[in-house]
């Protein structure tokens, strides 16, 4: 206990008490601000009473764990001011709902977008593995936010990328719109793509642009499907699969797959972190430190989810 | 909650910046049902020197003193106060108050027909005068309606002195009748005492313009209200300024108010709404911090009825900070518009053409662009403008000086822009 006055009024009869004599607010309990070390200083708005930096925003690194069925991480990275990345992972036995949504730093409460789109599409595949339609009804949702919030919302619309995948037993349904990724990680070999990036990159290698010079373009990751209210009508890209053999189903943003654009050099880092992480979340937060030690240049979010494994049958 | 702060800003900062600027609009439907929460005293001085029998100014303002009177609610405070060399009380009975009714009110009236033109100017004395009859009344709303028609004849720094004593005790709204006052005399009077300050050119006026400010003042329904900015530790405000309606530099009357906190005084509210400009110098972050600022504050007393927050964000990504806030940058501009005029009377004054010239071409040009129309039209009455875009002005080589006066006392008037980005 290293208080010696209270933060509240300022009374010096608190030293050393665990309450403030004068205005009995609690002293000792109170969190030292992470930047400046002055005890007790937190505000109620998150913000430090002495130096007025941002104590730590909710969303700045969230996981979710579920043992070894599942695990998620987002990570705010090294560059960006906050996290516009959002995940969503559901389990229920052995059936997962995994969503992971970017928002698009060009537009306004990009956050917002990402949350809402990977909310509102996760809650629904818990009744209906349908992940088109998942999808479409996140890009209504994210579309309607234009209507509320700040003004500014209306001359850059709140936008976000999304990918969606169910797992059922040996079935997967995968659906995305932009350029957030889902693999599959077989047990060797490289990591294969489920997805293709609504991107001017992959559009313009598709044309037979050179692949190299295609993703070094300053346009290359330019998406060209979203979702927000200047979108426009929309089809979200859909596959299913049935798994033979056990493996891993990897959905993220490319706040990861940025530092891993080679198949093989991912999928020997995602084992690499499946073998030396124990868990499944360790796993996916050591994946989340590869990128920022890498940069962090953009936010991160990876989900692991086994497929056919032995750990996930047993649950 | 009746009042309501919101604060418009980029608070996106390139590394390294460490100015922090937001307009923060405080809007207040007045207090529940509309009617005041405190007392209201008022208190009318009319100069009564020898050069108001000119033009029939003593009449015109015993005219308009009546209807002012006419305009006050039963059961407000106030008093008459005559201007000459001294202050001497002319209703009711010297140190006393009335209360208002419909017989004090023509009890008033009939005396002020007892008000003669005869004798000095000794604002400072009127003004001491005021306080002291207000301070029989604390909590009150209290407001003053000082009008005159000449310059001060008190030892020099006696006015300051005064003003310095009696400033946050009440408000004065000053009005100047025909053009033989001092524009900047009666700017730091109101300046002073949070009031407003204008020229009535022509007696006749008198009546519309003293019923317009005692009717507004009816509206007020809270006394003292502040504006209250908490900062981190090593930071500075650098200013803060009401910008809207009416530029007003606040920065000076700071009073501290606890840990890296003080309050500005803001006067009495009614149903309405200001804008304000405030400025923060902060120490630098790191790309991805996130700061708050300031804590913006409405305050009464105790009570905390709104609050937003200024914050910075440094980052990166230059399309972010490089961002220009549409508020910020036109109240900063409609700052500049009367800084630019009052230096350009300054400067024709003195007979610095190529400065007044300079200064007049700057103003037009940001009267124009912010679709500031009033001040524009004022400007053309002392320059020619021949391209308001560019800023292209010639000096008018015979202007009135009541027109002088007008732009003189108005340059500090804005307009709003439209909300979002």
């Amino acid at each position: 206990m290293t208080t010696t006055d209270c933060a509240s009024c300022a009374d010096e009869r608190a030293a050393g008490a665990a309450f403030c004599e004068a205005c009995g607010r609690a002293l000792s309990s109170a969190k030292a601000c992470p930047h400046c070390g002055v005890p007790g200083g937190i505000g109620a708005d998150g913000y430090c009473e002495h130096c007025g930096m941002l104590a730590s925003r909710p969303r700045d690194h969230v996981e979710a764990d579920y043992g070894s069925v599942a695990a998620a991480v987002t990570d705010r990275g090294r560059r960006h001011h906050r996290n516009e990345d959002a995940a969503w992972l559901a389990v229920r036995g052995t059936d997962v709902d995994v969503v992971v949504c970017d928002g698009v730093s060009a537009s306004f409460d990009p956050d917002v977008a990402s949350e809402t789109a990977a909310g509102v599409a996760g809650a629904l595949l818990a009744d209906d593995p349908d992940v088109a339609k998942a999808i479409l009804s996140a890009k209504d949702a994210v579309a309607e936010l234009v209507k509320s919030g700040d003004p500014r919302r209306g001359s850059s619309n709140p936008a976000c990328t999304i990918v969606a995948a169910t797992v059922r037993g040996a079935e997967i349904n995968v659906g995305w719109l932009g350029d957030s990724r889902a693999y599959w990680l077989p047990a060797a070999g490289p990591a294969e793509q489920l997805t293709e990036d609504d991107s001017w990159a992959t559009h313009a290698i598709a044309m037979g642009a050179d692949p190299q010079a295609a993703m070094r373009d300053p346009k290359a990751h330019a998406i060209t499907a979203w979702l927000g209210a200047d979108a426009g009508p929309v089809t979200p890209r859909v596959g299913a699969f049935t798994v033979k053999d056990p493996g891993h189903l990897i959905l993220c943003s490319d706040g990861l797959w940025n530092y891993l654009t080679d198949p093989a050099a991912l999928a020997e880092t995602i084992r690499e972190n499946l073998r030396t992480g124990g868990t499944l979340v360790d796993a996916a937060r050591g994946l989340v430190d590869f990128a920022n030690a890498a940069g962090g240049a953009d936010n991160i979010t990876v989900a692991v989810v086994p497929v056919l494994s032995l750990s996930s049958v047993k649950e | 909650m009746p009042y309501t702060a919101e604060a418009f800003q980029n608070e996106f900062l390139a590394l390294g910046a460490t100015e922090v600027n937001a307009i923060v609009t405080v809007t207040s439907s007045g207090s529940e049902g509309g009617r005041r929460t405190s007392g209201a005293t008022e208190i009318i001085i009319v100069d009564a020197s020898g050069s108001m029998q000119a033009e029939g100014r003593m009449s015109a303002a015993r005219q308009a003193a009546k209807a002012a009177i006419e305009c006050i609610d039963d059961g407000v405070h106030f008093a008459i106060i005559a201007g000459v060399s001294t202050a001497q009380q002319l209703y009711p009975a010297p140190g006393q108050l009335a209360v208002s009714s419909p017989a004090s009110r023509a009890d008033a009236i009939s005396n002020i027909d007892r008000l003669q033109a005869s004798g000095g100017t000794a604002m400072g004395a009127w003004l001491l005068l005021a306080a002291q009859l207000f301070s029989q009344r604390p909590g009150d709303i209290a407001h003053a309606i000082l009008l005159t028609d000449g310059d001060n004849g008190e030892r020099a720094g006696y006015l300051e002195q005064v003003l310095a004593s009696i400033g946050g005790k009440f408000t004065c709204d000053c009005r100047g009748v025909g053009v033989n006052w001092k524009v900047p005399e009666l700017r730091k009077i109101a300046n002073a005492l949070l009031g407003t300050v204008d020229i009535v050119a022509q007696p006749a006026g008198l009546t519309a313009a003293f019923e317009e400010m005692m009717t507004k003042s009816m509206g007020k329904t809270s006394a003292d209200v502040q504006l209250k900015v908490w900062t981190p530790v090593n930071s500075t405000v650098r200013f803060v300024k009401q910008v809207e309606p009416e530029v007003r530099d606040l920065t000076g009357k700071r009073v501290e108010d606890g840990p890296r906190a003080a309050r500005y005084p803001l006067g009495s509210w009614g149903a309405e709404s200001r804008d304000y400009h405030v400025c923060i110098d902060v120490a630098p972050g790191a790309a991805g911090d996130e700061m708050l600022a300031a804590r913006i504050s409405i305050v009464e007393g105790d009570t905390v009825h709104a609050q937003s927050l200024v914050r910075a964000v440094w980052t990166e990504d230059t399309a972010l900070s490089t961002r220009i806030n549409r508020q910020v940058a036109h109240y900063t501009g409609q700052a500049e518009l009367a800084d630019a005029i009052q230096a350009g009377i300054e400067a024709r004054k003195s007979g610095d053409d190529r400065t007044a010239t300079i200064k007049f071409g700057r103003a037009a040009q940001l009267a124009h662009a912010s679709g500031n129309t009033a001040t524009e039209e004022l400007l053309a009455t002392v320059v020619d403008i021949e391209d308001a875009a560019t800023g292209t002005v010639r000096l008018r080589r015979k202007v009135e000086a009541a027109d002088e006066m007008a732009l003189d006392t108005r340059s500090t008037k804005t307009v709003r822009v439209g909300r979002g980005q």
